[in-house]
């Protein structure tokens, strides 16, 4: 036990771990650099950084091997490799003082793009001049959602998120008195009219309910262009004990809500931009394009805004601009952009609870080299001046 | 002998990392304040849907941008052809229409009785379903029977414009019993195939006839 312990001991101190796992992240961040190209950076944060292992997908199998360490697999390693360094190697003392602040920092800085990839959540909302949003939309993620119209004041909504999708099966729900069955799901499709072209009228009729009989869908490659928005599309059949109720085609390119009747009840089945629900509202009095005056360019941009919760217990008027976010409700909200004619905003909304964490981690890294070279300097000067002494006395 | 708390230390590092694995993979419910005013669709009519009818009223073009606008905005999807696109210059008669993402162009030719032919310029990946498909569906569209493969040859004229390929197709037949032409072009470019079509009373596409074969010579690649 003993041989064991110090021979994990050895390993997670030893500083040819830490080199071994830096040069490991220098290719790491290479490679992911280079396939930015293809992948665009969602795609590559999530491929290289967000993961364990780097994973290739063997040509014509559904098999995947792992190739090379992923970034949470050397930042993890790293973080016991220096956690440890930090427990065994350093001793408390006045003169490491700095060095153990430079890397108790280092350490924070690793723990916060952990706590980031693990809750950090942006996703953007668009009101309208005088509309009233109370939710957030993903700008990556989708969701299934059925939805229960019949009480007049609010609508209960089950939601399948698109990861689950994929996997093409039943889902059984306590709140919903049918079955939805995902027949097919293709993470990007192009709707067509059934009759506007050869190709599409030639494809099997797979809906038989809602708009889906009008139409069809062409599956697309996979857009990891930062500009461009991957448009999903599924089959979606729901079965009722008595029998099937129909198929619908579900995607967020259909302009209109899909409803159907059961059990004495209006529902709806929608394929959409994942929602994030907070408990307050905020409406958009006023969007403001400024350019300098007699050019066209833009000075700033702002959204007045009026933040309302459902407590009652806030209701005030914001203005957000350029650099100057709201921060409420454990959001961010940032102007990020504007349409139809500067009477449209869009905000983009960030919660991250550990966004202080690489602040305060670069404080503690500088003041921690700070102190360390001090030292340095101090144990210099008194050096050198015992060197002008001896000097002097000879 | 290793202590306690080293081993806590290490035990709680490897939960993190444990829990990194984690992601949204449930299915939630909630209750969500109703949507404003949303423009329901009626209830799904009980019984077989006809394929060919139209989207209900009020319901955007499929494609169309606004529809399939994300939270950012219009942005496009990686949707319908989005390779590269080809430009033109329409003749000084045709009024533009709003174009959509699935319509590149779209245009009014007005007649001298008030009535339009409508020019429609859509893109689509791959081929379409092939020639002899899409020479049929537009057969289709002006009422007339479709041609056999032997006499695809006979139904289109192939022509070279500038650097492209385009088979011009060029129908007479009648729908709801008015004489009704369909002039078009397809032109394949890019991995994807381009459709300009004319579609309107015989009177005004007769007119048009010289001036589609100036308009195709103004196509150009990017």
């Amino acid at each position: 036990m003993t041989d064991l312990y110090r021979h994990f001991k050895k390993f997670f101190v030893s500083l040819q771990l830490t080199v071994a796992l830096l040069i490991l992240s220098l290719i790491l961040v290479f490679v992911a650099t280079l396939d930015q190209v293809n992948l665009g950076v969602w795609a590559v944060q999530a491929k290289y950084f967000r993961t364990f292992a780097v994973l290739w997908h063997v040509p014509g199998t559904g098999y995947s091997l792992p190739v090379f360490p992923g970034g949470w697999f050397i930042g993890g390693l790293l973080l016991i490799n220096l956690v440890c360094a930090h427990v065994y190697r350093f001793s408390l003392t006045w003169k490491k003082t700095g060095i153990q602040l430079a890397h108790a920092g280092i350490i924070l800085l690793l723990l916060g793009e952990l706590f980031t990839g693990l809750w950090a959540k942006e996703s953007f909302m668009r009101i309208d001049q005088g509309e009233t949003k109370q939710y957030a939309e993903s700008f990556l993620d989708n969701e299934l959602v059925i939805l229960d119209h019949s009480d007049p004041n609010f609508d209960t909504v089950v939601a399948i998120p698109e990861t689950l999708l994929g996997e093409k099966r039943t889902f059984q729900h306590p709140k919903l008195p049918f079955s939805v069955t995902v027949r097919e799901f293709y993470p990007n499709v192009s709707l067509q009219m059934r009759n506007q072209s050869a190709a599409a009228a030639a494809m099997p009729a797979v809906a038989t309910a809602g708009l889906g009989a009008q139409l069809v869908m062409l599956p697309l490659p996979v857009t990891y262009k930062p500009d461009e928005r991957n448009l999903p599309g599924a089959y979606v059949e729901i079965t009722a004990p008595e029998g099937p109720l129909g198929v619908w085609i579900a995607s967020p390119q259909l302009g209109m809500p899909q409803t159907f009747q059961y059990g004495g009840k209006t529902w709806e089945v929608a394929l959409r931009a994942q929602r994030h629900y907070y408990p307050f509202a905020l409406t958009l009095l006023k969007f403001s394009h400024d350019v300098y005056a007699g050019t066209d360019i833009p000075k700033n941009f702002s959204s007045r805004v009026r933040v309302r919760s459902d407590d009652g217990h806030d209701d005030r008027e914001v203005l957000i601009f350029m650099n100057a976010p709201l921060r409420y409700g454990g959001q961010t909200f940032y102007q990020a952009g504007f349409d139809k004619n500067d009477t449209t905003t869009i905000l983009q909304v960030v919660r991250n609870p550990s966004w202080q964490l690489p602040y305060i981690a670069c404080i503690m890294m500088g003041l921690g080299l700070i102190i360390q070279f001090s030292f340095s300097l101090a144990a210099f000067f008194r050096k050198r001046a015992a060197a002008a002494a001896a000097t002097a006395t000879t | 002998m290793i202590s306690p708390r080293r081993y806590s230390t290490i035990a709680t590092l490897l939960c993190l990392l444990a829990a990194a694995g984690c992601r949204d993979r449930e299915v939630v419910t909630y209750r969500a304040p109703k949507d404003p005013a949303p423009t329901l669709m009626a209830p799904a009519a009980q019984g077989p849907v006809d394929p060919n009818a139209p989207l209900p009223e009020g319901h955007p073009a499929i494609g169309d941008a606004a529809a399939s606008a994300g939270p950012m905005g219009a942005l496009p999807a990686g949707a319908a052809a989005n390779g590269n696109a080809l430009t033109w210059t329409a003749p000084a008669n045709w009024q533009a229409k709003a174009v959509s993402s699935f319509r590149k162009g779209s245009y009014n030719i007005p007649g001298d009785t008030g009535a339009m032919a409508d020019v429609a310029i859509t893109a689509f990946p791959g081929d379409t379903g092939g020639l002899f498909a899409n020479v049929n569906r537009w057969r289709g569209q002006i009422g007339l029977p479709p041609v056999a493969e032997s006499g695809l040859e006979a139904a289109i004229q192939r022509v070279d414009v500038n650097t492209f390929h385009v088979i011009v197709f060029d129908a007479t037949g009648s729908v709801n019993g008015k004489p009704t032409r369909l002039l078009g072009a397809i032109v394949p470019f890019d991995g994807q195939t381009w459709f300009f079509k004319i579609l309107g009373p015989e009177a005004i596409v007769a007119k048009e006839q010289a001036g589609f074969r100036d308009f195709l010579s103004t196509l150009k690649a990017p």
